[in-house]
């Protein structure tokens, strides 16, 4: 709560002061927001259509289908990958809400002796760097037969992924009336009635904000895919690395754009649970 | 709320499987740290290998390098965020696309980002073209180094850029909830736009983004990708180093690769409690 | 039945039971213990139906397309084997999964089958006891080698063994733009003074980039004098002698390097891309077509041309090798005798294909193969095969490597 406090009057001028600099700020920022966005992503389309570019063209000097063309051949085992980015994104995605959902109406509606130790073990994978734990894990997943399987890849995105979701629901249960549920029960309603007519439709915005970013993060993981998956689970982000490091740049961007088409669909869909009407951005604010 | 035995149903799938994980990963990775290594005979328990890497003359250049492109990073990125959220939260035309813009960086991953700033970026990328169609280079050469320099530009770049959306979207939400009332309050109280953001706004914002920025500081200082692909040679950032040690097919560097992820991770929660230290302090003086 | 005739059953039953019993003994014998006394037919024979991973470099849209195309599909419709290509970007991946599953003690059904290695990396696999073999010897187009060749029977002074089996030839080459660089510097000596004559437009990957590696010991050799008298084991007191001129020498040259020698670019890809955007002159690079492979996809401009040095440059050979606890090993020999297939190595070395020079004696072959491998048409800036070997030199025994490389890292990288 604020103070009551006064503040010096020769400054009271400002009050009335320039609304239109503030408009002209504001539009300024806006614009950049929009430059600033696409000026990193755009070039990347043109790029991928390229054949020759060199310095100083800001054209491509030719085109050309090369990149597209063995993107799209199954000689490049590019389909394998983007099915295999998207199947290990969604397993992870339905085990994290499994996970995460009670975990976090755990965290957010009760207070208990150990909390602090139970949020800061949750925050823990997030704040330690993943290759410090992967590389230690790795011997272990070798001799559990873990390695090269789309299973062991599944478990290690989940280290850095399911502490977002349980960070987003326990925000959203802080901000959920448990009431609403014991009034349905004094209505007669069952548990699992209550849980489908009641709860869900009031923690659905964290679900979705935490399902978004837990995807993302399995979307492109990088080091933990090769460290465990051996080689043998090829997702998106292993042969855009393979190509980026190549320097092929028609194939990198093209491989770039096949790897950002199904985020941007996800976020038409989820971006509203993001814009802050909901209490779901909130739960990062709460620890 | 909840009787003990149901909180540890709800907590316990979540914890179990950070705790094998993350903890399990992280044991195993310091004992090889201490030199047991059964694979190349080495039982040893010592602590030759922090040593060794103590003593490389890589070590504190790139110590020095990482802290320096975390704070940096994590510092524009939460300054920008605030400012660009002021103006979101307002209504204006084209809001929804241009939200929709600003949530975009959120889905698209860090190597994409990576090789986006560099082909703007480079000595050869599109600005320096651009300057050059304008005639204020001549030569690639006389572009500014901002990829593979000194101070990690092109890394900072693409990890602001990654990150303003990220706590840009919780200072949102913070706002949104505050509600105008504070700031009309402060008003009526003769305070100016600066004062009402210096006084009012910025100490009901800042606890809530502090935790997404120690969580952006921790990713900075611990992630890979992004330096391995636009980083300096010499000095390299720590990750990129733990990764050339853990690669390195003499076996014997991998202890001193598992001992500099372990300070890695010191390090960052070190500086995390040390944060956190701070922003309770913080919080006191603004409450 | 009479009496004799029921023990003669019996008998007969005894004994076909202990031939099959001894027969399915021997068939459970892991196949490393039984191949030295198979023939080629019978593994062929193993190895139909089995599957093969094979990891190598992934960075090459052409590699990629000749693997998983040409060479999978003979594997398929010839043998019956899957071929699985796994990209990777740097060969340290894959031993290291190989260790770690050796330190696991997961000693059969390993998930490496075979592996495109050399140099370092076949020193270090051996020595860590990771690999097959010896399995070359049984490989009937192994027949076409010329066994008398020192630098296919030995991976960088380190001794084959059969532990390996050749599939291509390497040869470095220095890339120019022919309409910045009208006339090569063909003496090293000459290129220093063109270095230093147009400060910022040459520079060399840092080590230890396989390909700024080589260009330093092309430097080396220089500073030496020669190369004849390092080429035995590693000798501390001579490379103590020559070592200091070699620092001296590239410490002198940085200030007239790209960016004044304070960074070298990571990897030979960002060299690549320095030059062609015209930030430096030259390249370097192992593969002899590789220059032209990058202007047909139009990463190169097409003025590039390659030369090699007067006094020659570094050839070497590129190796496939199966580890240790493969299940597939019997597909991976059949593989590997597939890619020492004239008929392979002729698509290989055609430049759209990939251009990868053959390892095959040419000689060797019956007149229709070399008559075809004598006509492969070349693009302008590849050199022809008889350049390239007339100015071929050998490659040093890999503890000389381990010394220039640290020693760079050492004297002038950290300075």
């Amino acid at each position: 709560m604020i103070g009551l406090r006064r503040f010096p009057s020769w400054d009271r001028r400002e009050v009335k002061g320039c609304p239109a600099c503030f408009q002209v700020i504001h539009v300024a920022v806006i614009v950049a927001i929009v430059l600033g966005v696409l000026l990193p992503v755009i070039p990347l389309l043109v790029w991928s259509f390229s054949h020759s570019w060199f310095f100083p063209e800001i054209l491509p000097m030719e085109l050309s289908g090369r990149a597209w063309t063995y993107i799209g051949s199954p000689l490049s085992k590019v389909a394998n990958a983007l099915i295999n980015s998207l199947i290990i994104g969604a397993v992870v995605t339905a085990s994290a809400a499994v996970l995460g959902i009670p975990a976090g109406r755990a965290l957010g509606l009760n207070r208990f002796r150990g909390k602090t130790l139970v949020e800061f073990l949750i925050l823990a994978p997030i704040i330690v760097p993943g290759l410090a734990v992967i590389m230690g894990i790795h011997v272990l997943f070798i001799r559990l037969g873990l390695v090269d399987t789309l299973f062991g890849v599944v478990l290690v995105h989940l280290l850095p992924s399911l502490p977002y979701m349980i960070m987003v629901m326990s925000g959203v249960f802080a901000n959920y009336n448990v009431e609403f549920e014991q009034q349905a029960y004094s209505l007669g309603a069952g548990r699992i009635r209550t849980f489908v007519h009641v709860t869900l439709p009031a923690i659905l915005p964290g679900i979705v904000t935490g399902s978004l970013f837990v995807f993302l993060i399995s979307w492109s993981q990088y080091i933990l895919t090769v460290l465990i998956g051996g080689g043998r689970v090829i997702t998106l982000p292993v042969l855009l690395f393979a190509f980026a490091a190549a320097g092929d740049n028609a194939v990198t961007t093209a491989l770039c754009i096949v790897f950002l088409a199904p985020a941007i669909l996800i976020l038409l869909f989820t971006s509203r649970y993001l814009s802050g009407e909901s209490g779901a951005m909130g739960g990062f604010g709460r620890l | 709320m909840n009787t003990g035995l149901s909180l540890i149903f709800m907590l316990a799938p979540a914890l179990v499987v950070i705790l094998v994980l993350f903890a399990g990963g992280l044991a195993l990775g310091f004992s090889q740290s201490l030199g047991y290594m059964p694979i190349i005979g080495a039982y040893g328990f010592n602590l030759d290998a922090y040593l060794q890497l103590i003593k490389s003359p890589g070590f504190v250049p790139s110590l020095l390098l990482t802290i320096f492109i975390s704070v940096l990073a994590t510092l524009l990125a939460v300054v920008l965020a605030v400012a660009t959220a002021l103006t979101l939260r307002k209504r204006f035309v084209g809001k929804k696309i241009v939200s929709f813009l600003y949530q975009f960086p959120l889905t698209v991953p860090h190597l994409v980002v990576a090789v986006g700033v560099l082909l703007l970026v480079s000595q050869s990328g599109l600005m320096a073209r651009a300057a050059f169609q304008v005639g204020l280079i001549s030569d690639p050469a006389q572009f500014p180094i901002l990829v593979f320099d000194d101070l990690g530009i092109g890394v900072i770049l693409v990890y602001v850029w990654k990150e303003v959306p990220f706590i840009g979207l919780i200072a949102l939400a913070v706002l949104q909830s505050m509600g105008n009332d504070y700031e009309e309050q402060a008003r009526t109280l003769g305070a100016n736009s600066w004062q009402t953001f210096r006084h009012v706004l910025l100490p009901l914002i800042i606890p809530g983004i502090l935790p997404g920025s120690i969580i952006i500081f921790a990713y900075v200082f611990s992630s890979f990708e992004v330096p391995f692909l636009l980083g300096k040679s010499y000095p390299a950032m720590l990750s990129v180093l733990s990764y050339r040690l853990y690669t390195d097919v003499d076996l014997d560097a991998r202890p001193q690769a598992m001992a500099m992820s372990i300070l890695i991770a010191v390090f960052v929660l070190i500086l995390v409690l040390f944060y956190r230290r701070l922003s309770q302090r913080i919080l006191r003086r603004s409450g | 039945m009479t009496r004799k005739s029921i023990i003669i059953l019996v008998l007969a039953a005894l004994v076909a039971s202990g031939l099959w019993a001894g027969g399915k003994q021997e068939q459970s014998l892991p196949f490393e213990q039984r191949y030295q006394s198979m023939s080629w037919e019978q593994i062929v024979d193993e190895a139909g139906g089995q599957k093969l991973y094979w990891y190598m470099w992934g960075g090459s849209d052409l590699i990629n397309k000749f693997v998983n195309g040409y060479v999978a599909e003979r594997l398929k419709n010839e043998y019956d084997i899957t071929l699985e290509m796994v990209p990777v970007t740097d060969a340290a991946t894959f031993i290291n999964k190989v260790l770690g599953e050796k330190q696991a003690r997961r000693d059969s059904g390993g998930s490496v089958d075979m592996m495109w290695i050399n140099g370092e990396n076949f020193r270090t696999t051996r020595d860590a006891d990771l690999l097959f073999g010896p399995y070359a010897d049984k490989l009937p187009h192994m027949q076409y080698i010329d066994s008398t060749d020192s630098s296919i029977s030995n991976d960088f002074g380190f001794p084959v063994e059969g532990y390996e089996s050749p599939y291509g030839s390497a040869q470095v080459v220095m890339v120019y733009d022919s309409a910045r660089v009208p006339e090569p510097p063909r003496k090293i000596e000459d290129l220093l003074d063109w270095i230093r004559a147009n400060p910022g437009k040459f520079t060399y990957p840092a080590i230890p980039d396989f390909t700024g590696s080589v260009f330093v010991r092309h430097l080396f050799y220089h500073v030496a004098g020669g190369y004849e008298q390092l080429l035995g084991s590693f000798d501390q007191e001579l490379f103590d002698r020559i070592a200091p001129k070699l620092w001296q020498l590239l410490n002198e040259l940085e200030p007239y390097l790209w960016r004044e020698g304070n960074t070298y670019p990571e990897t030979h890809t960002l060299l690549q891309d320095l030059f062609a955007n015209g930030e430096v002159y030259f390249d370097v690079t192992y593969n002899p077509s590789e220059a032209a492979s990058l202007v047909s996809q139009g990463r190169y401009p097409e003025s590039a041309r390659t030369f090699v040095f007067d006094s020659g440059t570094i050839g070497n050979t590129h190796y496939v090798a199966i580890s240790y606890n493969s299940s597939s090993k019997a597909a991976a020999m059949v593989l590997a005798n597939l890619l020492l297939d004239p008929a392979t190595q002729y698509e290989k070395s055609r430049p759209e294909v990939w251009g990868d020079l053959t390892v095959l004696s040419v000689g060797s072959l019956p007149r229709q193969w070399r008559e075809k491998f004598g006509a492969v048409p070349r693009p302008p800036s590849v050199l022809s095969p008889d350049e390239l070997s007339s100015h071929k030199i050998p490659e040093l025994q890999a503890a000389w490597l381990d010394a220039i490389e640290k020693g760079w890292t050492e004297n002038v990288l950290q300075k």
